[in-house]
């Protein structure tokens, strides 16, 4: 020890060697990890949701596509718009692959934060550089329970307090829900787009008081009305489907539920981007997302995929003959209004 | 003022006991008392990929951040301590600036800094923040230590013959390291308990324990995390009665009169 | 290695300054350098301007969240002593093994990972949790909602700060002479009095302590609000983070955390002056 570096700390020599071993390996592992995981290139990751629908593209895409392509998929949760922003500007990439809806689809083709993609793998697929993949619902549901009359069966309704005093929850989501809210004031669906963004802000001030939760995230969707801590709200159908399978008094209806397409991109620069145009060929061929589709009850985009699903199961997603009548579809590029600014409002309205 | 003491007690106390029974609960949904017991949430915890990094990463990073810490401070403390120099209150203070700065400021901040760097989402850069926050708590526990240190007994080390490296071996390394072993045992847990900078730095790669709650308890309150919270709980309770239960045996055999023990609150 | 000791020790101004030197490297390059970044954005974010920190001026959403931060850790400071005072007085009356119980929970509370806490108070709190089930059996039909409300985070809030409080008044009043209750209880102090002109006085600094201490760490608390509170009453971090998140809008986080910062400092340095800042957390 006494025989240590001329000139070194003489405080600090006692422990030197400690520090440096325990040090050295330390850091050295702590700076090989992510270069580790950097090195194995036959991964891709992806942005999923979550919940069943990681659970049905786990099973119906991301296994059978590594068995096939031998590239191993890991996810990342939950989608977010923001994280693909900021991963493409600060170059440390989180994820290859997500999926958007139209409205962030246009605001991320705007940014040029999505690689351009030139070659449809199904006609019609290709929509402001995303493929388009499956029709997902925002729907009506309540808790049995609490209305064992019925609940609500379209969005005034909903926003009818005296009739169906409880806690509601709603998407913390402007583009989705100024939408319903001109819906709940009266405006036919025909009418609504361009939307009349005031008029909609002022409705939303109606229901303010009652809606106890501003959801962020499909699951907390689900646990919120699966656990009853509110009784009325405004889900995705497919989030709706798992709190009934969890066996929690609920119910929905498909009336004046509001259809969204959701588009597969690539993440802008990403060095696993021919692998990503591969993976999202891939999920939305025939087989893989019929099977996607039906477990997870969305509707599917590209035509061909309709030849295998059954009857029953179409029952169960937006698009089938049975319930897309009573829906209607978002308008995102008659929407208008700037999204980024109605955002911004809607925050601040939040607060106020 | 009893009976409001007592009703603090249970205030204080219930949230802490009510993880236990939710980890053997076999509902999927915050109910209590549980429906039902079973162990599922436990196996899920330690079979569980996405959970088990996290933990791991999570232990990696405050091992690294303890080690860097300590190598940082030690030689800090006895400059600050020891030594009467122009500047040192100014110096006393910017050890425990970050202390002093709210968390979601300089998160904001390593957002920026370290994706300039190329540093965000690994665990370089979680350990290279996380050492910041560490360093005040550190510092407080070790000067404090340092302070009451008396130099007579180096002085007299001196006097016997004993060169300076024999004097810091001998005397002033043993007395001191109770001190390192809590200062570095601080570094340790405010790195790994450390949430708001690791949830806006950690990333993919480096996802640290608390983020995965954090998001976890935002997105779908997973019932893996009773498991999670009863097991740290179970680890305090066995680090801070330890000490508790070391004195009793030391005074059941010895049988020396205590001395009150300090509370350990910062 | 003993020549090198010595002859350091002839030059007094080196020595310390060579043992500072790493650490304050540190701190200058991965502190100072990340907080002045967020200084600089503040400012550049999106463009060079004062933009940012006029809609703060102006801003009604950014007012109304700065106000809501103030009052609800004003309301969680003034719970934390309402609840701490209390408690320390009982450890500092009780018996020693009572005493030692308490002191127990306090310190397990401490160190239990406020995330972990945060989860219990969902738990207890939740619809179908044992507070609700209690009011349900106590017959009220329908009990009010408690989960995500102002309710639930301050209660959480106060539950992981009240430590902070119960230490710093406890450690004072272990200190306080009980000869010295005693003589003026033999002068006639009783009751009220006694603790108005004696206890009071004599626990001030504990208190002081411990609501600042309490007071700034509620000011900056991002977890809980987030996770229990309502969004329409938002604390200023938790703005900070969704306005990063979401908007990417840099600029406007940037300029709502210098202002936090800035509002934190001034409080902590008032302390510095009158105590001294080593004292807050020591």
């Amino acid at each position: 020890m006494t025989r240590s570096r001329p000139g070194s700390p003489t405080l600090l020599a006692p422990d030197r060697r400690t520090f440096l071993k325990a040090g050295g390996a330390a850091l050295a592992s702590t700076l090989a990890m992510p270069y580790i995981a950097r090195a194995q290139d036959n991964v891709l990751y992806v942005n999923t949701w979550g919940g069943p629908w990681e659970e049905a593209a786990k099973a119906h895409i991301f296994d059978p596509f590594t068995a096939e392509t031998g590239i191993e998929i890991r996810t990342v949760s939950p989608v977010s718009f923001a994280k693909l922003a900021q991963q493409v500007q600060t170059g440390t990439y989180e994820f290859d692959v997500t999926t958007l809806g139209a409205g962030e689809l246009i605001r991320a083709e705007q940014a040029g934060i999505i690689e351009e993609l030139a070659d449809a793998p199904y006609e019609g697929a290709l929509f402001h550089n995303g493929v388009g993949s499956h029709a997902f619902a925002t729907v009506i549901a309540h808790r049995t329970d609490k209305f064992p009359d019925g609940g609500p069966q379209n969005w005034a309704e909903f926003w009818d307090v005296e009739r169906f005093p409880g806690p509601r929850s709603l998407q913390r989501y402007p583009a989705r829900v100024l939408p319903l809210a001109l819906l709940a004031d009266g405006v036919a669906v025909e009418d609504l787009y361009p939307l009349d963004i005031d008029r909609a802000f002022a409705s939303l001030d109606k229901i303010k008081e009652h809606v106890l939760v501003w959801w962020t995230a499909g699951a907390q969707s689900t646990q919120i009305l699966r656990d009853g801590e509110i009784d009325l709200i405004g889900i995705w159908h497919g989030r709706y489907f798992e709190a009934e399978e969890a066996g929690a008094p609920v119910a929905m209806t498909w009336n004046q539920g509001e259809i969204e397409r959701a588009y597969w991109v690539v993440a802008k620069g990403t060095p696993n981007a021919e692998n990503a145009k591969k993976f999202i060929d891939f999920a939305v061929s025939a087989k893989p997302l019929a099977g996607f589709v039906t477990q997870a009850d969305y509707g599917p985009l590209n035509p061909a995929a309709n030849e295998f699903i059954s009857a029953e199961d179409a029952e169960r997603m937006p698009t089938s003959p049975k319930n897309y009548p009573h829906t209607f579809e978002q308008e995102i590029d008659n929407f208008g209004a700037d999204i980024e600014e109605v955002a911004q409002r809607f925050e601040e309205w939040l607060a106020s | 003022m009893r009976l409001v003491g007592i009703a603090v007690v249970i205030f204080i106390a219930a949230p802490l006991v009510i993880v236990v029974p939710m980890s053997f609960s076999d509902a999927r949904s915050l109910q209590f008392p549980p429906p039902g017991y079973w162990l599922g949430y436990y196996q899920a915890y330690f079979t569980d990929v996405s959970w088990l990094r996290p933990t791991w990463n999570s232990i990696i990073i405050a091992a690294a951040t303890t080690v860097l810490t300590m190598a940082l401070v030690v030689p800090a403390c006895f400059a600050l301590v020891r030594h009467r120099f122009k500047g040192k209150s100014i110096a006393d203070l910017m050890m425990l600036m970050p202390l002093a700065v709210p968390h979601i400021v300089i998160a904001v901040g390593y957002y920026s800094f370290l994706g300039d760097l190329r540093l965000v989402h690994t665990h370089l850069g979680v350990v290279l923040a996380h050492t910041c926050l560490s360093v005040p708590i550190a510092f407080l526990v070790l000067s404090a230590n340092l302070k009451g240190f008396d130099r007579n007994l180096e002085r007299a080390a001196q006097s016997l013959g004993a060169s300076p490296v024999q004097t810091f071996l001998h005397v002033t390394l043993p007395i001191l390291r109770p001190g390192l072993v809590i200062s570095a045992l601080f570094a340790f847990i405010q790195s790994f308990d450390e949430t708001v900078v690791a949830i806006f730095i950690s990333g993919r790669d480096a996802e640290t324990l608390p983020r995965k709650m954090f998001d976890s308890i935002r997105q779908e309150a997973d019932p893996v995390i009773a498991v999670i919270s009863t097991l740290l709980f179970v680890a305090v309770l066995l680090a801070v009665i330890a000490p508790f239960a070391w004195r009793g045996i030391r005074s059941r055999f010895a049988r020396t009169a205590l001395p009150a023990p300090s509370p350990a609150g910062r | 290695m003993g020549a090198t000791i010595s002859r350091l020790g002839e030059r007094p101004n080196l020595w310390p300054w060579l043992l500072l030197a790493p650490l304050t490297a540190y701190l200058a390059i991965f502190f100072l350098v990340p907080l002045a970044d967020v200084a600089v954005m503040s400012f550049t974010e999106p463009r060079l301007s004062l933009a940012n920190y006029q809609k703060i001026v102006t801003g009604t959403l950014y007012q109304r969240v700065f106000l809501n931060t103030f009052l609800t850790a004003g309301l969680v400071t003034l719970v934390c002593l309402c609840v701490g005072y209390p408690l320390a007085y009982l450890m500092n009356n009780s018996k020693p093994r009572t005493a030692m119980l308490i002191l127990l929970l306090v310190t397990m509370s401490f160190w239990t990972s406020f995330l972990v806490r945060t989860y219990a108070w969902m738990v207890l709190l939740g619809n179908n949790g044992p507070i609700v089930a209690l009011l349900s059996a106590l017959g009220l039909t329908n009990p009010p909602q408690l989960l995500f409300t102002r309710f639930s985070s301050t209660l959480a809030m106060v539950h992981i700060l009240a430590p902070y409080m119960i230490m710093n008044i406890y450690s004072v009043m272990r200190k306080i002479d009980p000869v010295l209750i005693r003589s003026a209880e033999s002068l006639g102090a009783r009751g009220f009095s006694l603790f108005r002109h004696v206890y009071l006085p004599l626990t001030a600094p504990g208190i002081a302590n411990g609501c600042v201490l309490v007071f700034v760490l509620c000011l900056g608390f991002y977890v809980t609000p987030v996770l229990l509170g309502s969004p329409r009453e938002q604390m200023i971090a938790g703005l900070i983070g969704h306005q990063i998140e979401e908007f990417l809008a840099f600029g406007m986080g940037s300029a709502m955390a210098m202002v936090l910062l800035a509002i934190t400092l001034a409080i902590l340095a008032v302390y510095h002056r009158r105590f001294g800042l080593d004292k807050l957390w020591g």
